[in-house]
C-alpha cells in the first residue's frame, strides 16, 4: 500500500515538471469552482422557483412573457436609491397573484406610488444593493439598516409627508402624541427644514400653585398622576415617597400670589348634601357644554367628554374653592395663556358649578397623605430634584430656569447608528426595538436615567415609535420637491373689538379660521358667506345644536346683545370666501323640481334631516331650519362643488348643473321650521 | 505523437523563431539562450547553486513575495474594471462586486488577501534574509532596495486600504494619517499633500488610488528589477554555506 | 575580486562560480576550505519550474481561502460616526499600540523613523564578518556601555508603562549578557548565542517587540483602547 502511495506520488511530483503539472491542474480545477459558485447564487434559485410557479397556472403564459431574469434593478440617485428586491421578488406587479403566500412571490398591495418611480427601500429599508436573503433582509456588519418590521411601515410615508395622510393612522397618531404628551418639551424633533415640532399640551403654570391645590394633593399627583386621572398626560417619574415629599415642599413653597391685595369673596356654594342644588349645578354644568373639553368618569366608570381640558373626576379634591371661583369667573386672571373660555357667568351660576364640581371628590385619593411642615433642607433638595427632573422643561416654576435641550434631540432617531445605543441586556439589537423599550420602561436602561414612564397601550407605543422612525436622516437627503411640507402655523389673530372678544372667549380653541385654531368645532374662515346674519346672531346668543349626534357642542357664553353684534358684524364682513360674490343675489330656481330632486336623484335624505319625523340621517347637519341660516348662494355653489369651498368635507362632489342646483337651493331656501327651543340636549 | 509533432513544428516555425530565438534543444546552451535572449528572464542568471534551490535556504519566501505581487497585478487591474473612485460611487463599487458581479466576491477576496499575506511574506524574507546573514557584504546595498520594497509594499496596501470607502478603511485611513500629522514642523503639511485635504474624503480618495493603481506599482516594479538583478550581480542567492565549523 | 586583504585569507580560485568568495581563518579555526559538492543547475528550466510550484502552492492557499472567507466590508464611511476603537490596518497596529503609551511624536515619528534607519545602516556597520563571538574582545567595555543602554532603555520603557517593551527588552538582553559570562562547559546551543554579533541582538528584540505589540494592538484592544481578551466578544 504505502509502495503504491509511493509511487503516485513519484508520478506526480517526482520532479519540477511533473509537480508543476499536477499542480496546475489542481489549480485549474480549484478555480473552476469560482464559476461553479456563481450558478449556485440564491436569487438564481428563487427565479427558477419562480418560473416553475407561473408555469402551471392559467396566466402562465402572459406571467411568463413579463418575467425577466437576471438582476432586476430600480436605480433612482436622486433618492439614493439601488434596489435589487425585484430579482427574488419577481412577482411585486402581478396582482393576478393575490392568492400566492410564499415569499418572494408575493404581489406588492396596491398603494398611491409607482414602485418604479420609489424604489423598495425607502419604505421597507434593508439593504437594497444585495442580493442575498441574509443581506437584503438583517443587520450585518456592512450594512447596519434592516429591514423595516411591517407593523412601523407607515413611518416611512412621515419622510416625505409631514401633513397626516388617511392611510397613515398609526403614524398620525404618533406624531399628534409626540405633541400632545410633551415629548417635544424636552425633546428637540425638527422637520427636514429645520421647523421644530412643538407640543400641543399646555402643562400648567406651577408659579401660583399654592393658591390652587393643597400641598397633599401635589405629592400624591406627582407620584402617581394616573391615580388622580386615568387620561391624565403627565407621566409618572417613579419618584420615591422622599422625593414627593420634598418636591411638593418646594413646589408650595415657590409659588406666589397671583392676585395681590385683599381677600377674594367666594359666592355662596350650596351645600354638599343639597342634592337639588347640586344637580342644578350638573345643569349648568352641561348647558355650558364643559364636557366639550372635559372628560368626567360617570358611576358606570364610562369616560365621556373631551380632552382639551384636564379630566375632572375627582377634581373636587383637588382644588380650592377661592380658586375655583375666581377661575370660573375669568380663567385668564390666573392663567393668560389658558385655552378655557371666559363664560361670562353670573355669580348664582359659578357657586352652582362649584357646588356640582366640589361633589366630585375621592374620599381614598388623599386619605394616607399626610404631611408635616416642610424644612429648609427638604425645600432646597426638592429644588434641586426639579431642575434634575427637567420638570421646568415643561411647567413654569419660580426660581427654576427652563431648560433649552433637556433630552437627547430626536430629529434623527430612527436613523440612529447601533453603535451609538447603549441596549439593555437580552434585548434584540435593532433601533425599533430600542425605542419601543425606551417608551416602554424607560428605567431598564438604568435607574439613574430621567426619562419618565408614561402609561400608553401597546398600539399607542406603536404609533410613538412609527412617528420616531420616521425621522430618519435620509428625509434630510430627499429632493425637496419630494417632501409635503406641514402647514406653517398661523398667527392669525383677528383685529378690533371682535377680535378681542374672539380672544376672551377663546374661539381659537375650538374653530379654525385662516388656518389658526382646533379642529374641534367647524372651521370659520369662510363663515361670513355661508350664513345669514339674523341666524347667526341668536345662534351665538343661544347655541343649538346643527348635529344631533355630537355631545361636544357649542357652548353658551353669556354674551350681551351688543357682544353678539359685534362678533356676527365682522364674522360677516370678514370672513367671506372669494369664491363667489357675496353681494350677488340668488337667481331662484324651481322649488318643487327641487325636491324632487333632494328626495330622487340625488337622495340627499340618507345624510340629512329635514323632517325629524321621517328622516334618518345623521350625518351631515340638520336641514330644518336651513333657510333661516344659510346664504342661497353659498348653497348653490356648494351643490356645485362642496370641495371648493371647503377642501376635505365630507359633502359628495355632486358637479351639479346649475339648473338642478338652483332648484335644490330654491327648495332648501323654503325651509324655515322655527327654532325648536331649548333644541340642545 | 500527432500533438507533440505539432508542437515540435510549431517551434521550429519562423515566426516562433523570430520572437523566441533561443530554439528548441535540451542543451545547457539552449537552456543559457532562453534566460539570456529574455528581455525578463535576463535578470536573473543562466545558473543557480543547486544549494540555493534548498527549502531550508530560504524557504522561498521572497518568491512567494513577487508571486503575490503578480496575483495583486492581476487581480487589482481586472477589479480596476469595475471601481470608481468617488464617494460614495466606490462604496457601491463593493456592493456591486459582492452582489452582482460574476466572480466579483472572488475576485476581491483574492486581491484583499494576497495583499495581506504579501506584507505578511515581506516582513518575513526581511527577517529571513537576517537571520541568514545575506544582508552582509556584498548585497548590503540590496537589501537596502529590500528595505525600499518593504515601505512600498505597506505604503501599496495602506493606499488599498482606504478604496473600499466602508468605516473600517475611513478610520483606518483616519486613524494613520493622523500619526503622520505628529511629525514636527511639516507634519500637517504632509498630511495635506496625501491626503489633499485636512481630512480624509474624496479628493484622499483619489489620491490614494492613482498612487494605489499607477504611481506605487510603477515604482515597485523599478525596485523590484534592481532586486533580481542585484541577486545576480551580488553572486546569486546566499546559501548561507559557512566557510568552517 | 580586489578585497583587502589585511587579514588571513585564502581564495576559492573558481571566481565563475562563486564571484566573491572571502574565507576568513579565525584562532580557532583552520584555514581548511571544506570541499563541498556545489553543482549548478540551469535557471531554465528547473529554477523557474520550482520558483511556479512555489507560487501555484501560494496561489492555491490563497484561492481556497478567498473562496471561503469574505474580505471584511463594513458600512458606508461616516465621518461622523467614529468606530471604537479605530483601529489601523493590522501591520501598523504595532505603532498604533506604540502611541497609546507614547507622545505621537515619539510613538508615531521618532521610533519609526529609527527603526527604518536601523534596518537601511544594517549591512553597513557591526557586520562582524568574522563570526566572532560578541563577547571575546572588549568585554569590560562592551558590558559597561551596553549595560547602561539597557538599563537607559529599561527605565525610558518603565517611565512610559511600555511593560509591553520592556519584558522582551529584559529577556534579549538577559540572553545576550549571559554569554559575557564565561561557561565552564558551553552546550552547543550556548556557544551558538555566544557567537552572535550585536545587530543579531538587536534584530531579535525588534521582531520580537514587534509581534507582541501588533499581537497585543490586534487582539487585545477594545472600545477606548483598553485591554479585552479576544474571546470575551462584546
Amino acid at each position: 500500500m504505502t509502495e503504491k502511495i509511493r509511487t503516485a506520488w513519484k508520478f506526480l511530483f517526482g520532479d519540477s515538471a511533473r509537480a508543476f503539472g499536477s499542480l496546475s491542474v489542481v489549480l485549474v480545477v480549484m478555480l473552476a469552482v469560482v464559476p461553479a459558485k456563481d450558478h449556485f447564487r440564491e436569487w438564481l434559485h428563487y427565479q427558477h422557483e419562480y418560473q416553475s410557479l407561473i408555469r402551471n397556472r392559467s396566466d402562465g403564459v402572459s406571467l411568463a412573457r413579463r418575467f425577466q431574469g437576471g438582476v432586476q434593478q430600480i436605480w433612482l440617485p436622486e433618492l439614493d436609491v439601488v434596489d435589487r428586491c425585484a430579482t427574488c421578488h419577481s412577482g411585486l406587479k402581478e396582482a393576478s397573484l393575490a392568492g400566492v403566500a410564499a415569499q418572494p412571490f408575493r404581489p406588492h398591495p396596491p398603494i398611491p406610488h409607482s414602485l418604479t418611480e420609489f424604489g423598495c427601500v425607502m419604505c421597507h429599508r434593508g439593504q437594497g444593493f444585495a442580493t442575498t436573503v441574509e443581506d437584503a433582509h438583517s443587520s450585518t456588519k456592512a450594512w447596519e439598516q434592516a429591514i423595516l418590521p411591517a407593523r412601523y411601515v407607515e413611518s416611512s410615508c412621515g419622510q416625505c409627508h409631514e401633513r397626516p395622510l388617511e392611510g397613515t393612522p398609526q403614524l398620525n397618531a404618533g406624531r399628534d402624541m409626540l405633541a400632545r404628551y410633551g415629548c417635544v418639551h424636552c425633546h428637540k424633533i425638527a422637520s427636514p427644514e429645520g421647523r421644530v415640532m412643538t407640543a400641543t399640551d399646555d402643562p400648567p403654570s406651577l408659579a401660583h400653585v399654592a393658591e390652587k391645590t393643597t400641598r397633599e394633593w401635589i405629592f400624591a399627583w406627582i407620584k402617581n398622576p394616573q391615580a388622580y386621572a386615568t387620561t391624565a398626560t403627565m407621566p409618572n417619574f417613579q419618584l420615591s415617597d422622599e422625593d414627593a415629599r420634598d418636591i411638593s415642599a418646594f413646589l408650595i413653597n415657590q409659588s406666589t400670589p397671583y392676585i395681590a391685595g385683599a381677600p377674594r369673596k367666594t359666592p355662596a356654594v350650596p351645600k354638599q348634601d343639597d342634592t337639588a342644588a347640586v344637580q342644578q349645578g350638573s345643569s349648568v354644568y352641561g348647558e355650558s357644554f364643559c364636557a366639550s373639553c372635559h372628560a368626567m368618569q360617570n358611576a358606570a366608570g364610562l369616560m365621556t367628554g373631551g380632552n382639551i381640558g384636564p379630566e375632572l373626576t375627582r377634581v373636587g379634591s383637588k382644588v380650592k374653592p377661592e380658586w375655583l371661583a375666581d377661575w370660573l369667573r375669568n380663567p385668564k386672571v390666573y392663567d393668560p395663556e389658558t385655552a378655557m373660555p371666559h363664560y361670562r357667568f353670573e355669580e348664582k351660576d359659578v357657586g352652582l358649578v362649584m357646588g356640582f364640581l366640589g361633589s366630585k371628590t375621592d374620599s381614598d385619593f388623599l386619605k394616607d397623605v399626610h404631611m408635616d411642615t416642610a424644612t429648609a433642607a427638604q425645600i432646597a433638595h426638592g429644588k434641586t430634584l426639579v431642575s434634575e427632573r427637567g420638570c421646568a422643561s415643561c411647567h413654569e416654576i419660580n426660581g427654576v430656569a427652563h431648560a433649552d435641550n433637556f433630552a437627547p434631540e430626536l430629529t434623527a432617531v430612527g436613523s440612529l447608528p447601533l453603535a451609538k445605543i447603549l441596549f439593555a441586556p437580552g434585548m434584540a439589537h435593532t433601533v425599533p426595538d430600542y425605542i419601543s423599550a425606551k417608551i416602554r420602561n424607560p428605567r431598564s436602561f438604568g435607574n439613574a436615567l430621567k426619562m419618565p414612564k408614561f402609561t400608553l397601550s401597546d398600539s399607542q407605543v406603536d404609533s410613538l415609535v412609527t412617528a420616531l422612525l420616521a425621522q430618519t436622516t435620509r428625509a434630510k437627503t430627499l429632493p425637496a420637491t419630494l417632501r409635503i411640507q406641514a402647514a406653517p402655523p398661523s398667527t392669525y389673530q383677528p383685529a378690533g373689538r371682535a377680535g378681542q372678544l374672539m380672544t376672551d372667549m377663546r374661539c381659537f380653541s375650538c374653530h379654525e379660521i385662516n388656518g389658526r385654531g382646533g379642529s374641534m368645532a367647524p372651521e370659520l374662515t369662510w363663515e361670513g358667506s355661508s350664513v345669514q346674519r339674523g341666524w347667526l346672531v341668536s345662534f351665538l346668543k343661544r347655541p343649538n345644536t346643527l348635529r344631533p349626534t355630537l355631545i361636544r357642542r357649542m357652548p353658551k357664553f353669556n354674551m350681551t346683545d351688543e357682544e353678539a353684534s359685534v362678533l356676527a358684524d365682522y364674522i360677516m364682513t370678514v370672513y367671506q370666501t372669494a369664491a363667489f360674490d357675496g353681494a350677488a343675489k340668488f337667481a331662484g330656481g324651481d322649488s318643487a323640481h327641487g325636491k324632487d330632486l333632494y328626495y330622487g336623484k340625488y337622495a340627499c335624505n340618507s345624510c340629512h334631516i329635514l323632517d325629524p319625523a321621517k328622516d334618518k340621517g345623521y350625518i351631515g347637519p340638520t336641514l330644518t331650519e336651513v333657510g333661516l341660516r344659510l346664504n342661497p348662494e353659498w348653497i348653490f355653489h356648494w351643490l356645485k362643488n362642496a370641495q371648493a369651498l371647503r377642501p376635505g368635507t365630507l359633502e359628495v362632489n355632486w358637479n351639479m348643473n346649475d339648473e338642478d342646483a338652483r332648484a335644490i337651493t330654491a327648495f332648501l331656501m323654503e325651509q324655515k321650521a322655527a327654532p325648536r327651543k331649548g333644541a340642545s340636549r | 505523437m500527432k500533438l507533440s509533432e505539432a508542437v515540435v513544428g510549431v517551434r521550429n516555425s519562423r515566426v516562433w523563431r523570430s520572437v523566441f530565438r533561443a530554439g528548441t534543444g535540451d542543451t545547457n546552451l539552449h537552456r543559457s539562450l532562453a534566460v539570456q535572449q529574455n528581455v525578463f528572464m535576463h535578470l536573473a542568471s543562466v545558473k543557480v547553486r543547486r544549494r540555493a534551490l534548498d527549502f531550508g535556504v530560504t524557504w522561498y519566501l521572497g518568491t512567494l513575495s513577487l508571486g503575490c505581487f503578480l496575483i495583486l497585478v492581476v487581480t487589482g487591474i481586472l477589479l480596476m474594471l469595475y471601481y470608481h473612485p468617488s464617494v460614495p460611487q466606490g462604496y457601491a463599487d463593493m456592493k456591486d462586486l459582492q452582489f452582482v458581479v460574476s466572480a466579483g466576491v472572488f475576485l476581491r477576496n483574492l486581491h484583499r488577501w494576497s495583499a495581506h499575506a504579501m506584507v505578511l511574506l515581506v516582513f518575513a524574507h526581511m527577517f529571513k534574509v537576517f537571520y541568514r546573514g545575506a544582508y552582509r557584504p556584498p548585497r548590503e546595498f540590496n537589501w537596502v532596495v529590500g528595505v525600499v520594497l518593504l515601505m512600498l509594499t505597506l505604503f501599496l496596501s495602506y493606499t488599498g486600504y482606504l478604496l473600499p470607502w466602508d468605516q473600517l478603511a475611513f478610520w483606518a485611513i483616519t486613524v494613520g494619517s493622523n500619526i503622520m500629522s505628529a511629525v514636527p514642523l511639516m507634519g500637517a503639511k504632509t498630511r495635506f499633500l496625501i491626503l489633499g485635504g485636512n481630512t480624509v474624503n474624496a479628493n484622499a480618495l483619489l489620491r490614494f488610488y492613482v498612487l494605489h493603481c499607477v504611481i506605487l506599482p510603477l515604482i515597485a516594479v523599478v525596485f523590484l528589477a534592481v532586486h533580481f538583478w542585484r541577486i545576480r550581480k551580488d553572486g546569486g542567492l546566499h546559501t548561507g554555506e559557512k566557510t568552517h565549523e | 575580486m580586489s578585497e583587502p586583504k589585511d587579514f588571513t585569507a585564502s581564495m576559492d580560485s573558481d571566481s565563475h562560480r562563486t564571484p566573491v568568495r572571502v574565507a576568513f581563518v579565525t584562532r580557532r579555526t583552520s584555514p581548511h576550505v571544506e570541499a563541498r559538492d556545489d553543482k549548478n543547475v540551469m535557471t531554465y528550466p528547473e529554477v523557474l519550474l520550482r520558483a511556479a510550484v512555489a507560487v501555484e502552492v501560494l496561489l492555491l492557499g490563497l484561492v481556497v481561502w478567498s473562496l471561503f472567507w469574505d474580505a471584511p466590508l463594513e458600512g458606508l464611511a461616516d465621518p461622523m460616526l467614529t468606530p471604537n476603537p479605530a483601529k489601523a490596518p493590522w501591520y501598523f497596529l504595532g505603532l498604533q499600540e506604540l502611541l497609546h503609551y507614547f507622545p505621537p511624536v515619539v510613538g508615531g515619528v521618532i521610533i519609526p523613523t529609527l527603526v527604518v534607519m536601523a534596518l537601511i545602516v544594517i549591512p553597513y556597520f557591526g557586520i562582524n564578518i568574522e563570526a566572532e563571538g560578541f563577547w571575546i574582545k572588549d568585554r569590560e567595555k562592551k558590558m559597561r556601555v551596553l549595560g547602561s543602554v539597557a538599563v537607559a532603555l529599561v527605565a525610558f520603557l518603565a517611565w512610559f508603562n511600555v511593560y509591553a517593551v520592556l519584558i522582551p527588552t529584559v529577556l534579549i538582553a538577559g540572553i545576550m549578557f549571559l554569554g559575557a559570562f564565561a561557561s565552564p562547559k558551553p552546550g552547543r546551543l550556548r556557544r551558538w548565542l555566544d557567537s552572535k554579533p550585536l545587530s543579531f541582538w538587536i534584530m531579535s528584540w525588534f521582531l520580537t517587540a514587534a509581534i507582541i505589540l501588533t499581537a497585543i494592538g490586534t487582539f487585545f484592544r477594545g472600545a477606548g483602547w483598553a485591554w479585552v481578551m479576544p474571546w470575551s466578544a462584546e
